[in-house]
């Protein structure tokens, strides 16, 4: 229950955070996508079980925040959320920019997806030099974000069962 | 839930919630505006709203701290040159002060004449949605005040009303709107000086796309032209924007040879990212007969 109201408050937070705070602080005019960067990281401290629980979550979240048709962004961010927690498996590298890399790459590859499905299912996109911006600037945008973020998070995904912390 | 993690669980696990995304996905997708997944949409909107009006009022000044940061190293020259221009301010204030509480009179005398039969002023309380292929705002009035779907929202100017968007999404006590930069966004529109009519469409962080009907319209470079909305009644069925909403300027016009489209791109009248106050107009009666 207690890690359920957690993932809740981060989540809210991160929207919160999301319409208020960052339309006002952009990278050249793109804001950062922080449930990305919630899930991945969240991935890569839990596994692909619970990254693909956070991703479908606070995708979710995110499509009721939306116009266009809902469950695309749960879709993207589950998947997301399995692939990383997969990978980071395979991954043995200590490196303190680790989570920085991931949520940079997974940032990519996710608003890339997310927008593919969204074209396959008759959306507006828009210019591909646009898309191509946008999908540029979140991942680095949220490769910048994560170590601002992720003490805390690391804090959040722990919580319950402190001592068993992967950490890199 | 405790979720262990073993391999195999957690596939089915994936699974099932790419199974439940799907299912969303098709179902949102067939039921449009109508469905319940909507209605979800709407409770979200509803509960986070008071919770981004007190983080907005909070957060503002920080953000204008950051975003000032930035600045700093051109903020020396900067000041001295503002300090020159703050003399020969001084000045024309005297005579500007005069001239405004006068404007502002007139102003309120024409916002009182003008069409508008049930203004509802509202506050932007969150300046954009939450993606970054959406342009929305959200404003801090509701069904509870009388909003309703597809009503337009303007904003005062000196010059008349200006196009902000429309609403697509009410909760009790806050609305979504659509702007009008938003690529889903069309409304019908007129040249001020030709009177030529056309469609406008939102092209995100670009200038705006107006189609125009008249494929030999002539679209002057040199002078400015102003785009205003169209506002029609057509065997009974009337647009959804009054008519002469100013929507912006034409900054570019584009015709092909040999092309038989041909549009211009136009400049939005309102700067979205300072945008504080906003008009919805609550008055069914729109659109007008068009002019013979």
């Amino acid at each position: 229950v207690r890690r359920v109201a957690i993932l809740v408050a981060v989540i809210v937070t991160a929207l919160l955070l999301q319409t208020t705070l960052f339309p006002e602080l952009t990278l050249l005019g793109v804001r950062p996508e922080l449930l990305y960067l919630v899930t991945v990281v969240f991935a890569a401290l839990r596994g692909p079980a619970e990254g693909a629980v956070v991703g479908f979550v606070s995708g979710l979240a995110q499509d009721f925040m939306l116009n266009s048709p809902k469950g695309i962004t749960a879709l993207t961010l589950t998947i997301l959320g399995y692939t990383v927690g997969l990978a980071r498996q395979y991954i043995t590298s200590p490196s303190p920019l680790l989570p920085a890399v991931l949520v940079g790459i997974g940032t990519a590859a996710g608003v890339a997806f997310h927008q593919a499905v969204a074209f396959l299912l008759g959306e507006e996109l828009g210019p591909l030099g646009y898309v191509a911006k946008v999908v540029l600037l979140t991942a680095v945008y949220g490769a910048i974000l994560t170590p601002i973020f992720f003490p805390a998070l690391r804090r959040a995904a722990a919580a319950p069962h402190v001592g068993r912390v992967v950490r890199f | 839930v405790v979720i262990r993690q073993r391999p195999r669980s957690a596939r089915l696990l994936v699974v099932s919630l790419v199974a439940a995304s799907l299912t969303i996905i098709t179902v949102d997708y067939r039921a449009g505006d109508e469905g319940p997944l909507e209605a979800l949409g709407r409770a979200t909107s509803s509960a986070l709203s008071p919770l981004q009006r007190a983080v907005s009022n909070v957060v503002q000044p920080v953000s204008s701290f950051f975003g000032t940061l930035g600045d700093l190293p051109s903020l020396a020259g900067e000041n001295r040159r503002l300090e020159q221009e703050l003399e020969d301010l001084r000045a024309a204030q005297q005579l500007n002060a005069e001239l405004a509480e006068r404007v502002e009179d007139l102003e309120q005398q024409l916002e009182l004449a003008r069409t508008l039969r049930r203004p509802i002023p509202a506050r932007v309380i969150a300046r954009s949605g939450v993606s970054n292929f959406e342009w929305t705002v959200t404003i801090d009035k509701g069904s509870d005040h009388g909003v309703e779907i597809d009503m337009p929202v303007v904003t005062g100017a000196s010059d008349g009303a200006r196009l902000v968007g429309k609403v697509i999404r009410v909760t009790p006590a806050a609305s979504i709107v659509q702007l009008l930069i938003d690529r889903d966004f069309a409304v019908a529109a007129k040249l001020s000086t030709t009177d030529e009519a056309g469609l406008v469409q939102g092209r995100g962080a670009d200038d705006l796309r107006m189609d125009l009907l008249a494929p030999d319209t002539e679209v002057s470079e040199t002078e400015p032209e102003s785009v205003f909305t169209l506002g029609y009644v057509i065997e009974g069925q009337a647009s959804l924007f009054p008519p002469d909403l100013l929507i912006g300027t034409v900054s570019r016009a584009i015709s092909e040879p040999g092309s038989v489209e041909t549009y211009v791109t136009v400049r939005p009248a309102i700067d979205f990212s300072t945008l504080q106050y906003v008009v919805v107009i609550g008055d069914r009666r729109r659109g007008r007969e068009p002019a013979a």
